[in-house]
């Protein structure tokens, strides 16, 4: 209550010299909106870099392959197979585990058109993904079960005859595939299947993703194992290994985790079984760091702006402390200690410091504002078609930036405080 | 009132001497002073300037120590206490009243007088019932929403002397409460200084050069030269 009294009389004491102290808040609020602008560009930057991977869903993945056969030729390595899966997916933060199969000559048959196309493996849970969130899509992902389903590229259902998407959407189409199937030990067996499958869902590719992904067929990772030749790879290199053609693994496999942060804990616990892995975040960790550099840069820009304005403070509390030598007198001689003298005047610092860094807020909020608005313009005029997101304002920013600028301007304000809680009230009230 | 503790001693200094550096000289403000103040007495003091008026007031108000021996209001040594110490004092004990009046420019009548209370930590009903009495003893009430610009040199003076009762301290101490005003102005404030003075029960220490005016309200009159006490007399009632 004392306390707040005292605050009410520093408020009183900013009233004071209106135009003065408005313009110490405006040096506060230009500084403070210098820094906010300055990371925001810093963050928003970085986040427009980052924002495929993460639209992808990349960030969240891990890629688990078997130990390198040729080193020692170990017939004792690990082996990726289900039931290792299982183990992976028994992993807190892992939300999935699949082997990644991809085969190129999977032949697509619709009335008169048959086409060779690639096929994907996908787990059923796909609809969770961001990719999936991301991907324009018609239709449906697969249903939980075995159900034989498809989801084919919007430009391979052209191909195949359907003349729109929702022409496509729970049609049959037949798919055929050959290969190579290990039997026994050593022994492999030429096959070829037929499987009649619903296509689901028809996808289309957002536009900066070009290659064979924009004329596949997504299958369930299920249904992928059954198809002929498509674990001929590992149990060649298993049996060249000095292991069993059928005791082989899969080739590679795919780990997705909820949360990018739970990453580096599930890849140590993969590698820990016996596993490769590799991250996209290994890789965007690079990127990282390169960007932290610039935040600092600009930080530093926006900091070094702050503690101009700081010295505004320090300059105007003093010049406040001069004039009102007197009345600190009068303060002290009715009762004021030197400490309720130190918490007026830092009080008046920090409310020059919150209010300005509150400015600060609302004025690199705009001037970034209009800055995209700029940018964008001329990116339009550039043929970019996406909205740029130059900016990045994420909650702690604004928080910090309130908080930073408060705590310079206490800072700023200690010394003045200082020389008001010294002030010797026989000298202020010496008589005129 | 309780006169229970008429003519017990309140104040008491003994050798009471304040020293100044000025430049390479020294000033010899106080020289050895000793004085006795009873409880709720009215004690004027005389001098010239430069006489240590000042000084005493000062050193009996806990604004400053002494160079020098001892100064003991209510039985503690100022002289003791830290420099906390004396603020509580002064924010407890003391009230205060200015030749210059020495009012926040930019608070209202009312606003001053609650600055003591202030920094005293009164709050809420009290505070305002303890301004309002202030003020409507100084007769204000009417002007208690005014700045000092827009008041009268008696009546910043009045408020000043109400801010100085506000938290009814034992001891008011005046500094040439009526340096600034005209005679009867002056003869005003002093009636409402020595009024305050009999209801409250306060002791009060007024330093003035106008012997006078002390004449019409003190218990006691002494007088001060060159840091000395030089006579003492009793003052008509």
């Amino acid at each position: 209550m004392r306390i707040l009294r005292i605050v009410q009389l520093a408020l009183e004491g900013l009233r004071r010299t209106p135009l003065r102290v408005a313009l110490t808040w405006l040096g506060v609020t230009i500084a403070s909106g210098a820094l906010v602008s300055m990371v925001a560009f810093a963050l928003g930057i970085q986040r427009s870099a980052e924002t495929p991977f993460r639209a992808l869903g990349l960030v969240n993945h891990i890629q688990v392959k078997p130990e390198e056969k040729d080193e020692g030729k170990n017939p004792d390595a690990a082996v990726l197979d289900d039931d290792a899966l299982r183990r992976i997916e028994a992993l807190p933060g892992v939300v999935v585990a699949y082997p990644d199969f991809r085969v190129s000559d999977v032949k697509l048959t619709c009335g008169q058109q048959t086409k060779k196309v690639m096929a994907l493996g996908l787990p059923r849970q796909i609809s969770l993904f961001e990719m999936a969130q991301e991907a324009d899509l018609v239709g449906d992902y697969f249903t939980p079960g075995e159900a034989p389903e498809a989801i084919l590229s919007k430009r391979l259902a052209a191909e195949l005859g359907f003349e729109s998407p929702d022409d496509a959407v729970g049609a049959k189409v037949a798919l055929e595939a050959s290969g190579l199937s290990p039997e026994q030990e050593a022994t492999f067996a030429f096959q070829r299947k037929r499987f009649t499958v619903t296509v689901v869902g028809i996808y289309s590719i957002p536009h900066p993703m070009p290659g064979p992904i924009s004329r596949a067929v997504l299958l369930p990772v299920d249904l992928m194992k059954q198809i002929p030749g498509i674990r001929l790879a590992p149990a060649l290199e298993r049996l060249k290994a000095g292991g069993s053609a059928t005791a082989a693994g899969y080739e590679k496999a795919t780990v997705r985790v909820e949360h990018y942060r739970d990453l580096q804990r599930v890849e140590k616990a993969v590698k820990e079984m016996g596993f490769r892995t590799r991250t996209v975040l290994s890789r965007l960790d690079k990127m990282r760091a390169f960007f932290v550099f610039i935040d600092v840069l600009l930080a530093a820009v926006g900091t070094v702006a702050l503690v101009v304005a700081g010295l505004g403070i320090i300059n105007t509390l003093l010049m406040s402390v001069l004039e009102r030598y007197q009345e600190i007198g009068i303060y002290k001689a009715i009762g004021a200690s030197d400490g309720d003298l130190a918490v007026l005047f830092l009080t008046e610092a920090g409310v020059i410091g919150l209010l300005g860094g509150l400015g600060g807020l609302a004025l690199g909020r705009s001037v970034s504002w209009l800055l995209e608005i700029g940018v964008n313009t001329y990116a339009r005029s550039q043929g970019v078609a996406t909205d740029l997101q130059v900016f990045a304002f994420p909650l702690w920013l604004l928080v910090a930036a309130v908080a930073f600028s408060a705590v310079i301007s206490v800072l700023a304000g200690v010394y003045p405080a200082i020389r008001a809680a010294r002030v010797d009230p026989i000298r202020a009230l010496r008589r005129e | 009132m309780n006169s229970a503790n008429d003519g017990e001693v309140f104040i008491e200094t003994r050798k009471l001497t304040r020293q100044y550096q000025v430049g390479s000289a020294k000033v010899q403000a106080l020289d050895g002073i000793d004085l006795n103040v009873r409880r709720r007495e009215f004690l004027a003091v005389l001098g010239v300037s430069g006489s240590g008026k000042s000084t005493l007031l000062h050193l009996l108000g806990g604004l400053d120590t002494p160079t020098s021996g001892s100064v003991c209001v209510d039985g503690r040594d100022l002289a003791s206490l830290n420099a906390y110490q004396r603020t509580l004092y002064r924010r407890t004990g003391v009230g205060f009243v200015f030749q210059s009046y020495y009012l926040v420019p930019s608070l209202t009548a009312e606003e001053n007088i609650s600055l003591a209370l202030t920094f005293q930590g009164t709050f809420g009903q009290q505070r305002r019932r303890q301004a309002a009495e202030a003020i409507r003893r100084v007769g204000l009430t009417h002007r208690a929403g005014h700045r000092p610009s827009q008041l009268s040199g008696g009546e910043q003076q009045r408020v000043a002397l109400a801010r100085a009762i506000v938290h009814a301290p034992a001891l008011l101490l005046a500094d040439e409460p009526t340096g600034n005003l005209d005679e009867a102005t002056a003869a005003e404030v002093i009636a409402l200084l020595s009024r305050t003075h009999r209801d409250l029960g306060t002791t009060v220490v007024m330093v003035t050069h106008n012997r006078e005016m002390a004449a019409r309200v003190a218990d006691r009159i002494v007088r001060l030269r060159d840091g000395r006490l030089v006579d003492e007399e009793a003052a008509a009632p």
